[in-house]
């Protein structure tokens, strides 16, 4: 049944009028609302089950410590689980469904754990479920996990976008309460750049329900132009709806702003934007979080924390109950019955633990000094408490204040522990606080109204001081203040279940049986009883579940210790982690200048890091990629064909000692390296192994452009740099990528010199005699184009690459391939180009892995002995150069029709696959249509002796084991004299 | 020999779109060559700057514009800096040279990237999305500069005007980080 439980007043709007359901059911609220606030407007008192024993479940808090009430918002796709209620703002449409049963809320299957609550105590799924073995995987764990969690996923993919971002700031300022309101204000009329962050919705904190003065306005008034002060000043940026969900190193603060959750729909906008917070000065003005008192069946709907029943009945008009009892042990809980009463909701009793005289009147309530609360009952909704002497009192909401525990998390994300302060019963933060950060009002220990909001100047001009800015002459407004006293109590000794932690079922028996089963530290505690895990992470249990252990355990709760806050404050959804970075998003993708001309002609890509570059050309007709591939080596060799190796890292070097710089990076020799001619060269670390490789062209005496491989590109210029700024800061060289601003093309076969020289101008003579093998040299092409030729050859074949501005790219591949056309020109992929690598024996990245030496590549000799080169030396030791050291070789097949596979390992005919028999493994392999039958490459131990022998590639992965021959790794024109020309 | 002709292409078309509170456009025709110090020869390259462009070397982290406001100089580095002018041929190295003779060592970076031209005044809510230098109007002051990342771009940045800001990214990646832009606009706006 659907009741209205306004009363006078609040922060609500009730001009604007909202609808939404739960559970299907039609209900009203107002702006302002929280959903919360809405549910306990309509008497809507069940909101969920617990989650282990069902128990039903009403809202506790009116925050984001929220326990109890986790919903499911919004329909299909854009469903979220585990909602706060508290948290949840209203809208127009809002549709939400309770979470955690099986069948209705009202009628859950899976109430029936309540009564098998004896065998589901602490740590009940360690000592069960043993037996027998087999049912584990089968029978148990699919039970188990049927029944775990708490709301369900759509299935579907978020279709909400998120974002990330960056701010800076001198002060941020966490938490909007008085503390913070001063501190912002202190710190933004000094000048400072202030971030002013909190997680509701409506600036204030503690104000927007506290029925004080301060500055002789309402608080929530105060607070308002406050933060309208605040708002207009250019110099701070005040964010409502943000959670300040951790600290990292460096001042580095992450926030989730929730942009758009408190609309029907997003419109297309990011729902959450995450930014990371650079500040220099952080005041944590975080507050205090209420906590219970254990007693027994203190978790039905309708028990909730006094702060909580007052903040719905001062800021929501919403009066939790008809007849309302308070059990506390701290002055807070006669506030809350002093501000129920005057909104003239009747208060039946308080009942405080300590024995002193009463601190207040309270209209029509009996006054229970020294009292407890033996037992309550109401199923589904509270009706009745019976306190230890006896009596029973006819209430439908009871409201406890077990004490506040100061908001410290933010404070121990960087290893800070919190100490304990027994004047106000709570853990305010330690000393070795974040560096920058200082913490003020509630959040600090200062508890009162004014000492929170002088707190908070006090850090803001601390801050101020701090970054050198000028004095501020801000001074706390007075304020009307409250007493606050707490005599510390814990729990009502009982046979039954007395809950500490309502989000995961644990009672004071789980952590009494915790400590008598030995787990009494903490992180054991935790663990082993489930204590403060979840979405609230125990923000309402953990120092309650403390002092319990303490009693338990006869120590003091410093003596027990505390558990470590850790990052995120609140749940923070996957999705704002992920920003715009998801699908193809993910990371960046380069494309070479042919990508176009490349999609037009149908080609097949592969991701090559970045580089998204052409595997192979299907032609007409061909299904299978191997036809293609097969065909494009058979036509470069056989003519010309074309490769876009644009994505080869580029590095122009300059500078009066680039030649010595490049002999000391490189192995082999450069100083002597003749202008107009490229080196093969090979890049050693200084343990010696070889990391990359690639040709440098000397195109003047000091200028030279490098070229490494497409993989290590980044990381060959990164070393370089090292290099020329830390190891020989005397060298004038210079170094700048050029990588994306040259369209290079591989041009390779018999044809290619003749295909060159329909584009290329014709004062540049490139005959053999002119151009050799190794040549290099600025030319012009198409009428005056600049262009780099370069006569080197990775296929075997006479080849060149010419090299272009990237922004004729696109125009010379189409060039290329119309002059190419009588030659009956190819282009050809990444695929083609690795086999025919392979069939002439190059190196590339599977060999080059960063385990091999020059003398494993079958490059020994190109380490010079005649001058000091990075690795060279270390390249000597004699582990390095010995007899058995592995050699790349070239593998066939015995049996022509064997494939090969790369990844095999190498055995004597014989020999069992055992590591002791281990000969190397095959690091390449390829059909090769020139050879007709499978090649390979591979590292074989004592490889240069041993060529023509029969071993074994045994491939255990793929359970192959086919004989192959040693051979020279040079399949294709051993001699070389094809490529020279 | 045939009439082949070459053709140049920019990195994007020559994209250029607006939005509610900023516009988006590629820049093209734009001659960037990167200027390097040759050791010890710092003194002699800023005479030869002076004289050319008539304005100082860039300081670190900030651009200056040539005397008849014609070029841009960068800092990029220590003892290097990017010199950014209209210039839609592809000898802009040459021409720098032709400038300041043998002060420097010149390679022409202009193939090298994409530049996009972000003005607005969404245009900074846009880039505090994706850039992680402080760009507060105080902080990073018109003519100011910062090689940065974004969205795992390596970017130069600049600050042209009130809200106006160049942003160079790789030329190979160019419709990666348009999108990345793009996308931060349309979130702003």
């Amino acid at each position: 049944m659907i009741r209205n439980n306004r009363i006078d007043g609040g922060l609500i709007d009730r001009t604007k009028s909202l609808k939404f359901t739960f559970n299907g059911t039609e209900m009203g609220g107002h702006a302002g609302d929280t959903l919360a606030s809405a549910l306990l407007a309509n008497g809507q008192r069940l909101v969920g089950r617990s989650f282990k024993y069902h128990r039903p479940r009403g809202i506790f808090s009116a925050g984001s410590e929220e326990p109890n009430a986790m919903v499911q918002l919004r329909h299909g796709a854009w469903q979220e689980p585990n909602t706060r209620a508290t948290m949840a703002e209203l809208f127009d449409g809002l549709h939400a469904t309770s979470q955690n049963h099986r069948g209705s809320l009202e009628k859950d299957f899976l109430a029936i754990n309540d009564r098998l609550s004896n065998f589901l105590t602490a740590g009940f799924y360690y000592k069960t479920f043993m037996w027998p073995k087999s049912f584990w995987e089968k029978v148990y764990e699919p039970i188990i996990r049927a029944s775990a969690g708490l709301g369900r996923l759509s299935g579907e993919p978020d279709p909400d976008t998120y974002d990330k971002g960056f701010l800076h700031c001198d002060v941020l300022v966490i938490g909007s309460g008085p503390a913070g309101l001063m501190a912002a204000l202190t710190a933004g009329r000094a000048g400072a750049r202030v971030i002013l962050a909190d997680e509701d919705h409506l600036l204030g904190g503690r104000l927007n329900s506290d029925m004080q003065e301060v500055a002789e306005q309402a608080a929530a008034d105060w607070a308002a132009a406050t933060v309208a002060e605040l708002v207009d000043m250019g110099n701070v940026r005040v964010m409502p709806r943000t959670t300040v969900h951790g600290v990292f190193d460096h001042g580095i603060y992450g926030l989730l702003e929730r942009k758009t959750d408190h609309l029907a729909s997003s419109g297309g906008k990011p729902r959450q934007v995450h930014w990371r917070v650079y500040a220099k000065r952080a005041i944590l003005c975080a507050g205090a979080t209420e906590r219970p008192i254990a007693f027994a069946n203190n978790d039905r709907p309708g028990i909730m924390l006094a702060g909580a029943v007052r903040s719905y009945a001062n800021r929501y008009a919403v009066a939790t109950g008809k007849h309302l009892a308070i059990f506390t042990n701290n002055d807070s809980g006669w506030q809350a019955a002093s501000d129920l009463s005057a909104k003239g909701i009747a208060i039946t009793a308080v009942i405080d633990t300590r024995e002193i005289t009463p601190p207040a009147t309270i209209k029509g309530a009996a006054l229970v000094m020294g009292g407890r609360i033996r037992d309550t009952a109401g199923r589904k909704s509270l009706t009745s408490i019976t306190l230890t002497n006896g009596l029973t009192l006819p209430v439908d909401c009871l409201a406890v204040s077990g004490g506040w525990s100061p908001n410290v998390h933010l404070t121990c994300h960087l290893g800070n522990r919190p100490v304990w302060d027994d004047e106000i019963a709570g853990f305010i933060p330690g000393k070795s606080l974040p560096s920058g950060m200082s913490v003020a009002g509630a959040a600090d220990g200062d508890m009162t109204l004014s000492a929170a909001l002088k707190s908070g100047v006090a850090e803001g001009k601390a801050a101020i001081q701090d970054l050198g800015l000028p004095p501020a002459k801000t001074k706390a407004p007075d304020s009307n203040d409250e007493h606050f006293a707490v005599t510390p109590f814990w729990q009502v000794a009982t046979p039954k279940r007395a809950w500490v932690d309502l989000q995961n079922d644990v009672t004071t028996k789980d952590i009494k049986q915790a400590q008598r089963e030995g787990f009494q530290a903490v992180e054991h505690l935790k663990r082993y009883t489930t204590l403060g895990m979840a979405t609230d992470q125990g923000k309402t249990s953990n120092v309650l579940g403390l002092a319990i252990m303490a009693e338990a355990s006869d120590k003091t709760i410093p003596e027990t210790g505390t558990t470590v806050f850790r990052p995120p404050f609140t749940p923070v959804t996957l999705g704002a982690f992920a920003g715009s970075a998801r699908g193809k998003n993910f990371r960046p993708t380069r494309r070479p200048p042919s990508h176009n001309w490349a999609t037009e002609k149908g080609a097949q890509f592969v991701e090559t890091g970045l580089w998204l570059r052409a595997q192979w050309y299907p032609r007409s007709g061909e299904t299978k990629w191997r036809e293609s591939v097969d065909r494009e080596v058979r036509k470069t060799r056989a003519s010309v064909g074309i490769c876009d190796v644009s994505t080869l890292g580029k590095i122009d070097v300059q500078g009066r000692d680039a030649a010595t710089f490049l002999n000391k990076v490189y192995a082999n020799g450069f100083a002597k390296l003749a202008v107009g001619r490229v080196r093969y060269g090979i890049m050693l670390r200084e343990d010696g192994f070889c990391y990359d490789d690639g040709t440098t062209a000397r195109l003047s005496e000091n200028h030279f452009v490098m070229t490494t491989t497409t993989a290590n590109a980044g990381l060959v210029y990164q070393r370089l740099e090292f290099a020329r700024q830390c190891l020989w800061p005397d060298l004038d060289v210079h170094l700048i990528s050029v990588t994306d601003g040259w369209a290079q093309y591989a041009v390779a076969g018999p044809n290619s010199r003749k295909l060159l020289q329909k584009i290329v101008d014709e004062d540049h003579d490139i005959s053999d005699e002119a151009f050799p093998f190794m040549a290099c040299g600025a030319v012009s092409v198409c009428g005056g184009k600049p262009a780099r030729l370069f006569r080197i050859s990775f296929s075997g074949e006479r080849a060149y690459e010419i090299a272009v501005p990237t922004r004729f790219g696109d125009a010379l591949v189409r060039v290329l391939m119309a002059a190419g056309e009588e030659f009956g020109i190819t282009p050809y992929g990444t695929e083609a180009l690795g086999v025919m690598r392979i069939e002439k024996g190059h190196a590339a990245g599977n060999e080059l892995n960063g385990q091999t030496t020059a003398l494993n590549l079958g490059m020994g000799g190109m380490v010079s002995k005649n001058k000091d080169s990075i690795g060279s030396t270390l390249s000597s030791r004699p582990g390095m150069q010995g007899e058995d050291t592995l050699q790349l070789v070239g593998l066939r097949p015995v049996k022509p029709a064997d494939k090969l596979s790369a990844g095999a390992h190498f055995l004597d005919v014989g020999a069992a696959a055992k590591l002791e028999n281990d000969l190397g493994w095959m690091t390449s392999v390829a059909y090769s249509p020139t050879m007709g039958h499978y090649i390979g490459l591979g590292f074989v131990k004592y490889g240069h002796i041993r060529q023509g022998e029969v071993i074994r590639a045994w491939d255990g992965v793929r359970g192959t084991d086919i004989e192959v021959e040693i051979t020279s790794p040079h399949f294709y024109d051993p001699d070389g004299g094809l490529q020279r020309g | 020999m045939a009439d082949y002709k070459l053709y140049g292409t920019s990195a994007l078309g020559g994209y250029n779109a607006d939005f509610e509170g900023a516009t988006l456009k590629e820049v093209t025709g734009l001659g960037i060559v990167s200027v390097s110090a040759p050791l010890d020869g710092k003194p002699a390259l800023t005479a030869a700057v002076k004289s050319a462009y008539g304005c100082a070397l860039p300081k670190p982290a900030l651009s200056v514009l040539s005397k008849d406001k014609s070029a841009r100089l960068v800092s990029t580095q220590p003892d290097q800096f990017f010199i950014l002018f209209d210039h839609a041929k592809p000898d802009a190295a040459n021409h720098v040279a032709g400038l300041l003779g043998d002060a420097g060592y010149y390679t022409d970076q202009s193939d090298n990237w994409l530049t996009l031209a972000l003005s607005g005044r969404l245009a900074r809510s846009a880039l505090e999305r994706i850039c992680p230098v402080d760009l507060g109007p105080e902080i990073f002051n018109v003519n100011a500069s910062a090689r940065t990342v974004m969205h795992h771009l390596g970017t130069l940045i600049l600050r042209t005007g009130e809200d106006d800001y160049l942003l160079l990214s790789a030329r190979s990646s160019a419709l990666s980080f348009l999108h990345v832009v793009k996308t931060s606009v349309e979130n702003v706006s």
